[in-house]
């Protein structure tokens, strides 16, 4: 176990440089003139040529990505070109955020999407054909959608939430789960639609199963047959699916946070890249890279110990 | 041994999920924007563009200029209609009888948040900061050719040539005074240092989202600063702007898009238009570097006259803007009600210059566009223009508009361009050859002629050089204006405001309870 854990985090480190690197010349290629950019309209050629000087743009390109890349492995993602505020800070002030919404989006989906799923393969008929009429809702309507109706129906007409703005956990809990209420519902439902027919599925072709006939004639009820075996055995490709939500989430989020107006990554990730402020992108895209790495790894091992099939050893 | 093992797994996620929840204020941010506008003093405004850094040396004006008001005092403060200043941290001015030397009296008993006081000396070392700074605006004291204490309350600054604006340049970016200990700090971008109304709350503030900021209770004008409290909150959406704006989230804002106009009304709030910009093709090229048809005034002319301006009014602007045909805002001296006629739409009477130009069988013309324009635009000049034979091809240019535009890298382009009601703005934004909005830097004898004696004359010689070269500049052609749209400022019931006609934000201190 320790001999995989080593090796997979190995694989990232090594996925994590080749991303950085292809990130970065990919930026510069598609930055056109920063300078001008951070200087305006009204700067002069001697200023826009101080300022590259001044952000190093008028080095060579495996220099300036040297530079970027022993500043990072220090721990110095630089400062923001377009706010003066340091990477670090920036990003940390804001992933938290996006985590919180998509780690609760996540968890939301699981939960429905088990209900779903479980009450649609086991009960069938119109339960199963609601279920499934949802999901296919639940892929077809995008995400900005549901957040611009959500913000419609439940914030400017029934004034249960507000529309935009985040408050922090830490400030009120009950104000940090209003905030976010509305941004993980329209976040997690697509993950549910896609989730829910996963399970209801693959509980459905369990129930067929030699091992469901046999715990079946040993007088076990349909409840704890489906809720303790089947489930189990379901559990694992599902939870594949979930991970590769998740990441599509940290992707979906940057609407979902445009449109609630929470300051997330997402909101700076747009700007920054439509700015070129490329230190910032740079700190992004390894904090992302980061996360999905080490997520991917739990994931393989918590599929390892929900099921001793594929354990590693 | 397998619920435990699922329970296990939830209790992780969800110990994760609170992880996630509650380092965000360990990190000392936090959001204010889930704040109620209105409450016990405290004013939440709208902005469509964050501050790119809060060293006064650095600052822009426009959108950010409110940042900046909340934490920096300006020498002069910019009166509301745009043409005249009064007095800021300066008390009084006065010009040598050349108008080159600018001598101004200083406020006495003024000091930063740091403790640091307000002098003669510090005022001279941020305009000569300012000057040599990173500032989009430092173009516009370029003439300064020298700023000195005379003593701890006179300031004297020297030009190299006449400027009539430069008094309105002190009421802007150029003019922020910032602490002079506050120079070489690390966090300069981030941190104010200041002597203005209010102090920035880094604690509350999420850079680029939301700006928090506290009375200061130093300030030497206490009976100035309305508000306990401000928050400015950043929308890049409209949709969420106005979202924000109906669920009384806000209570004043710049509007993105003036479509929004009544659903933002609708929900109770007043809408102040100020018609800032004027929108048009804007013929840089008039020399003929990129493309020799625009050399000809005719061509351009043409290119006037081929552009139904009331049509382009009512589907691309929704209506909300005036047709004006001058360069120079209503109410400025240079202003002539007969331009506005100049060039109604008339496609026969632009094939026929084209064809008088050398070009019978038109000619093309290459202009960029991104997504800045929508999608709506494109086609329509293409349409208009190739009524009369112009073939416009479209460059998609992306981010770079900006540069590749002041680049000179086009010979036209459309554009919304601010139209300062002080005439001197905008002959040193868009006429003179050093002019950001000349990229091609074309000098006309007789516009410099004008300008030369626009700016040194005496008041009569003044106005009559400003309408002359108002007139010359629309007969000439130098741009393709169709109308003067308007930029919208929108407050709820609670709030007051004058608004700044120079300006697309209006200044903190206008912005008032409506009790």
């Amino acid at each position: 176990m320790i001999g995989f854990i080593a090796r997979r985090l190995a694989a990232g480190v090594v996925l994590l440089a080749g991303i950085s690197a292809l990130a970065f010349f990919l930026l510069y290629l598609g930055s056109g003139n920063i300078a001008r950019k951070i200087l305006g309209e009204g700067a002069t050629p001697q200023a826009i040529a101080q300022e590259n000087r001044r952000l190093g743009l008028d080095q060579s390109l495996p220099a300036q990505f040297g530079h970027w890349a022993a500043g990072a492995l220090r721990g110095n993602f630089g400062v923001s070109w377009f706010s003066g505020q340091p990477v670090m800070q920036a990003i940390t002030s804001r992933l938290a955020v996006t985590l919180s919404l998509v780690i609760c989006a996540v968890l939301l989906a699981a939960v429905l999407s088990v209900v779903l799923g479980v009450l649609a393969a086991t009960r069938r008929g119109s339960v199963d054909r609601v279920t499934q009429l949802l999901s296919l809702l639940g892929h077809a309507i995008p995400g900005f959608l549901i957040a611009v109706f959500l913000v419609l129906v439940f914030a400017l007409n029934l004034h249960w939430f507000k529309p935009t703005g985040y408050v922090p956990f830490t400030t009120s809990l009950a104000g940090w789960a209003s905030s976010v209420t509305l941004p993980v519902i329209a976040l997690c439902l697509g993950s549910v639609a896609g989730v829910t027919q996963q399970i209801r599925g693959g509980i459905i072709d369990a129930l067929r199963d030699d091992y469901v006939r046999t715990l079946r004639s040993r007088g076990l009820s349909e409840r704890r047959i489906v809720l303790k075996h089947v489930l189990r055995n379901t559990a694992g490709p599902a939870l594949a699916i979930l991970a590769v939500q998740f990441v599509g989430l940290l992707g979906g989020v940057v609407i979902i946070e445009q449109v609630f107006a929470i300051p997330g990554i997402g909101q700076v990730a747009v700007q920054a890249a439509t700015q070129g402020d490329i230190p910032l992108v740079m700190g992004l895209v390894v904090a992302v890279a980061v996360i999905v790495i080490i997520f991917n790894l739990l994931v393989d091992l918590a599929q390892g110990w929900l099921n001793p099939k594929v354990r590693l050893s | 041994m397998r619920l435990p093992k699922a329970a296990a797994v939830s209790a992780a996620l969800a110990a994760l999920a609170i992880t996630g929840c509650t380092s965000y204020a360990s990190t000392g941010g936090a959001a204010g924007t889930g704040a109620s506008a209105g409450s016990s003093g405290q004013l939440v405004l709208g902005d469509p563009l964050a501050p790119t850094t809060y060293q006064a040396a650095g600052m822009n004006w426009g959108n950010q200029s409110v940042y900046a008001q909340a934490v920096y005092d300006t020498l002069l403060r910019q009166a509301p209609d745009g043409t005249d200043v009064q007095p800021g941290l300066a008390t009084s001015w006065t010009y040598n009888s050349g108008r080159t030397v600018l001598t101004l009296t200083l406020r006495q008993g003024v000091t930063f948040t740091d403790g640091t006081k307000f002098t003669a000396a510090v005022a001279a070392q941020n305009l000569l900061r300012f000057k040599n700074g990173t500032s989009p605006q430092r173009a516009k004291v370029a003439g300064m050719t020298a700023a000195k204490a005379v003593n701890d309350t006179t300031l004297q600054i020297d030009l190299s040539q006449p400027d009539p604006a430069f008094l309105v340049y002190l009421a802007q970016a150029a003019g922020l005074e910032e602490s002079p200990k506050a120079f070489q700090n690390t966090d300069v971008a981030t941190n104010p240092v200041g002597s203005g109304p209010y102090v920035l709350d880094a604690g509350q503030t999420v850079v680029g989202t939301s700006y928090v900021y506290t009375r200061n209770p130093h300030y030497w004008d206490a009976a100035a600063v309305r508000y306990s409290k401000l928050e400015i909150n950043v929308y890049t959406d409209p949709t969420s702007e106005v979202n924000a704006l109906r669920g009384g989230q806000l209570n004043a804002a710049v509007l993105i898009d003036n479509s929004t106009v009544p659903q933002v009304q609708a929900a109770g709030f007043t809408a102040h238009p100020n018609p800032l910009n004027m929108a048009g093709i804007m013929l840089f090229d008039r020399g003929g570097t990129v493309n020799k048809a625009l050399r000809d005034v005719r061509v351009r002319q043409a290119i006037n006259y081929a552009i139904d301006k009331p049509a382009f009014l009512k589907t691309v602007a929704l209506g909300y803007g005036q047709l004006d045909g001058n360069i120079f805002r209503p109410g400025s001296v240079a202003y002539d009600q007969s331009l506005n006629d100049a060039y109604p739409y008339d496609p026969a009477k632009a094939r026929a210059l084209l064809a008088q130009a050398g070009y019978p069988n038109g000619f093309t013309l290459v202009m960029p566009t991104s997504s800045a324009f929508g999608t709506a635009l494109p086609p329509l000049i293409q349409q208009q223009l190739g009524a009369v034979g112009i073939h416009v091809s479209f460059t998609n240019v992306g981010q770079n508009l900006l540069p590749d535009v002041l680049a000179g890298q086009y010979a036209a382009s459309y554009f919304t361009l601010q139209e300062d009601p002080n005439p001197y703005q905008v002959i040193d934004f868009m006429l003179a050859p050093h002019a950001t909005w000349n990229p091609f830097h074309y000098q006309d004898p007789t516009a410099d002629a004008l300008i030369q004696q626009a700016r040194t004359g005496s008041t009569a010689q003044q106005a009559q050089a400003l309408q002359k070269l108002n007139q010359y500049v629309v007969g000439q052609a130098w741009f393709a204006k169709w109308y003067t749209v308007d930029n919208d400022f929108v407050t709820d019931k609670n709030t007051n405001v004058t608004i700044e006609a120079d300006n697309a934000y209006p200044s903190l201190w206008d912005i008032v309870p409506a009790s």
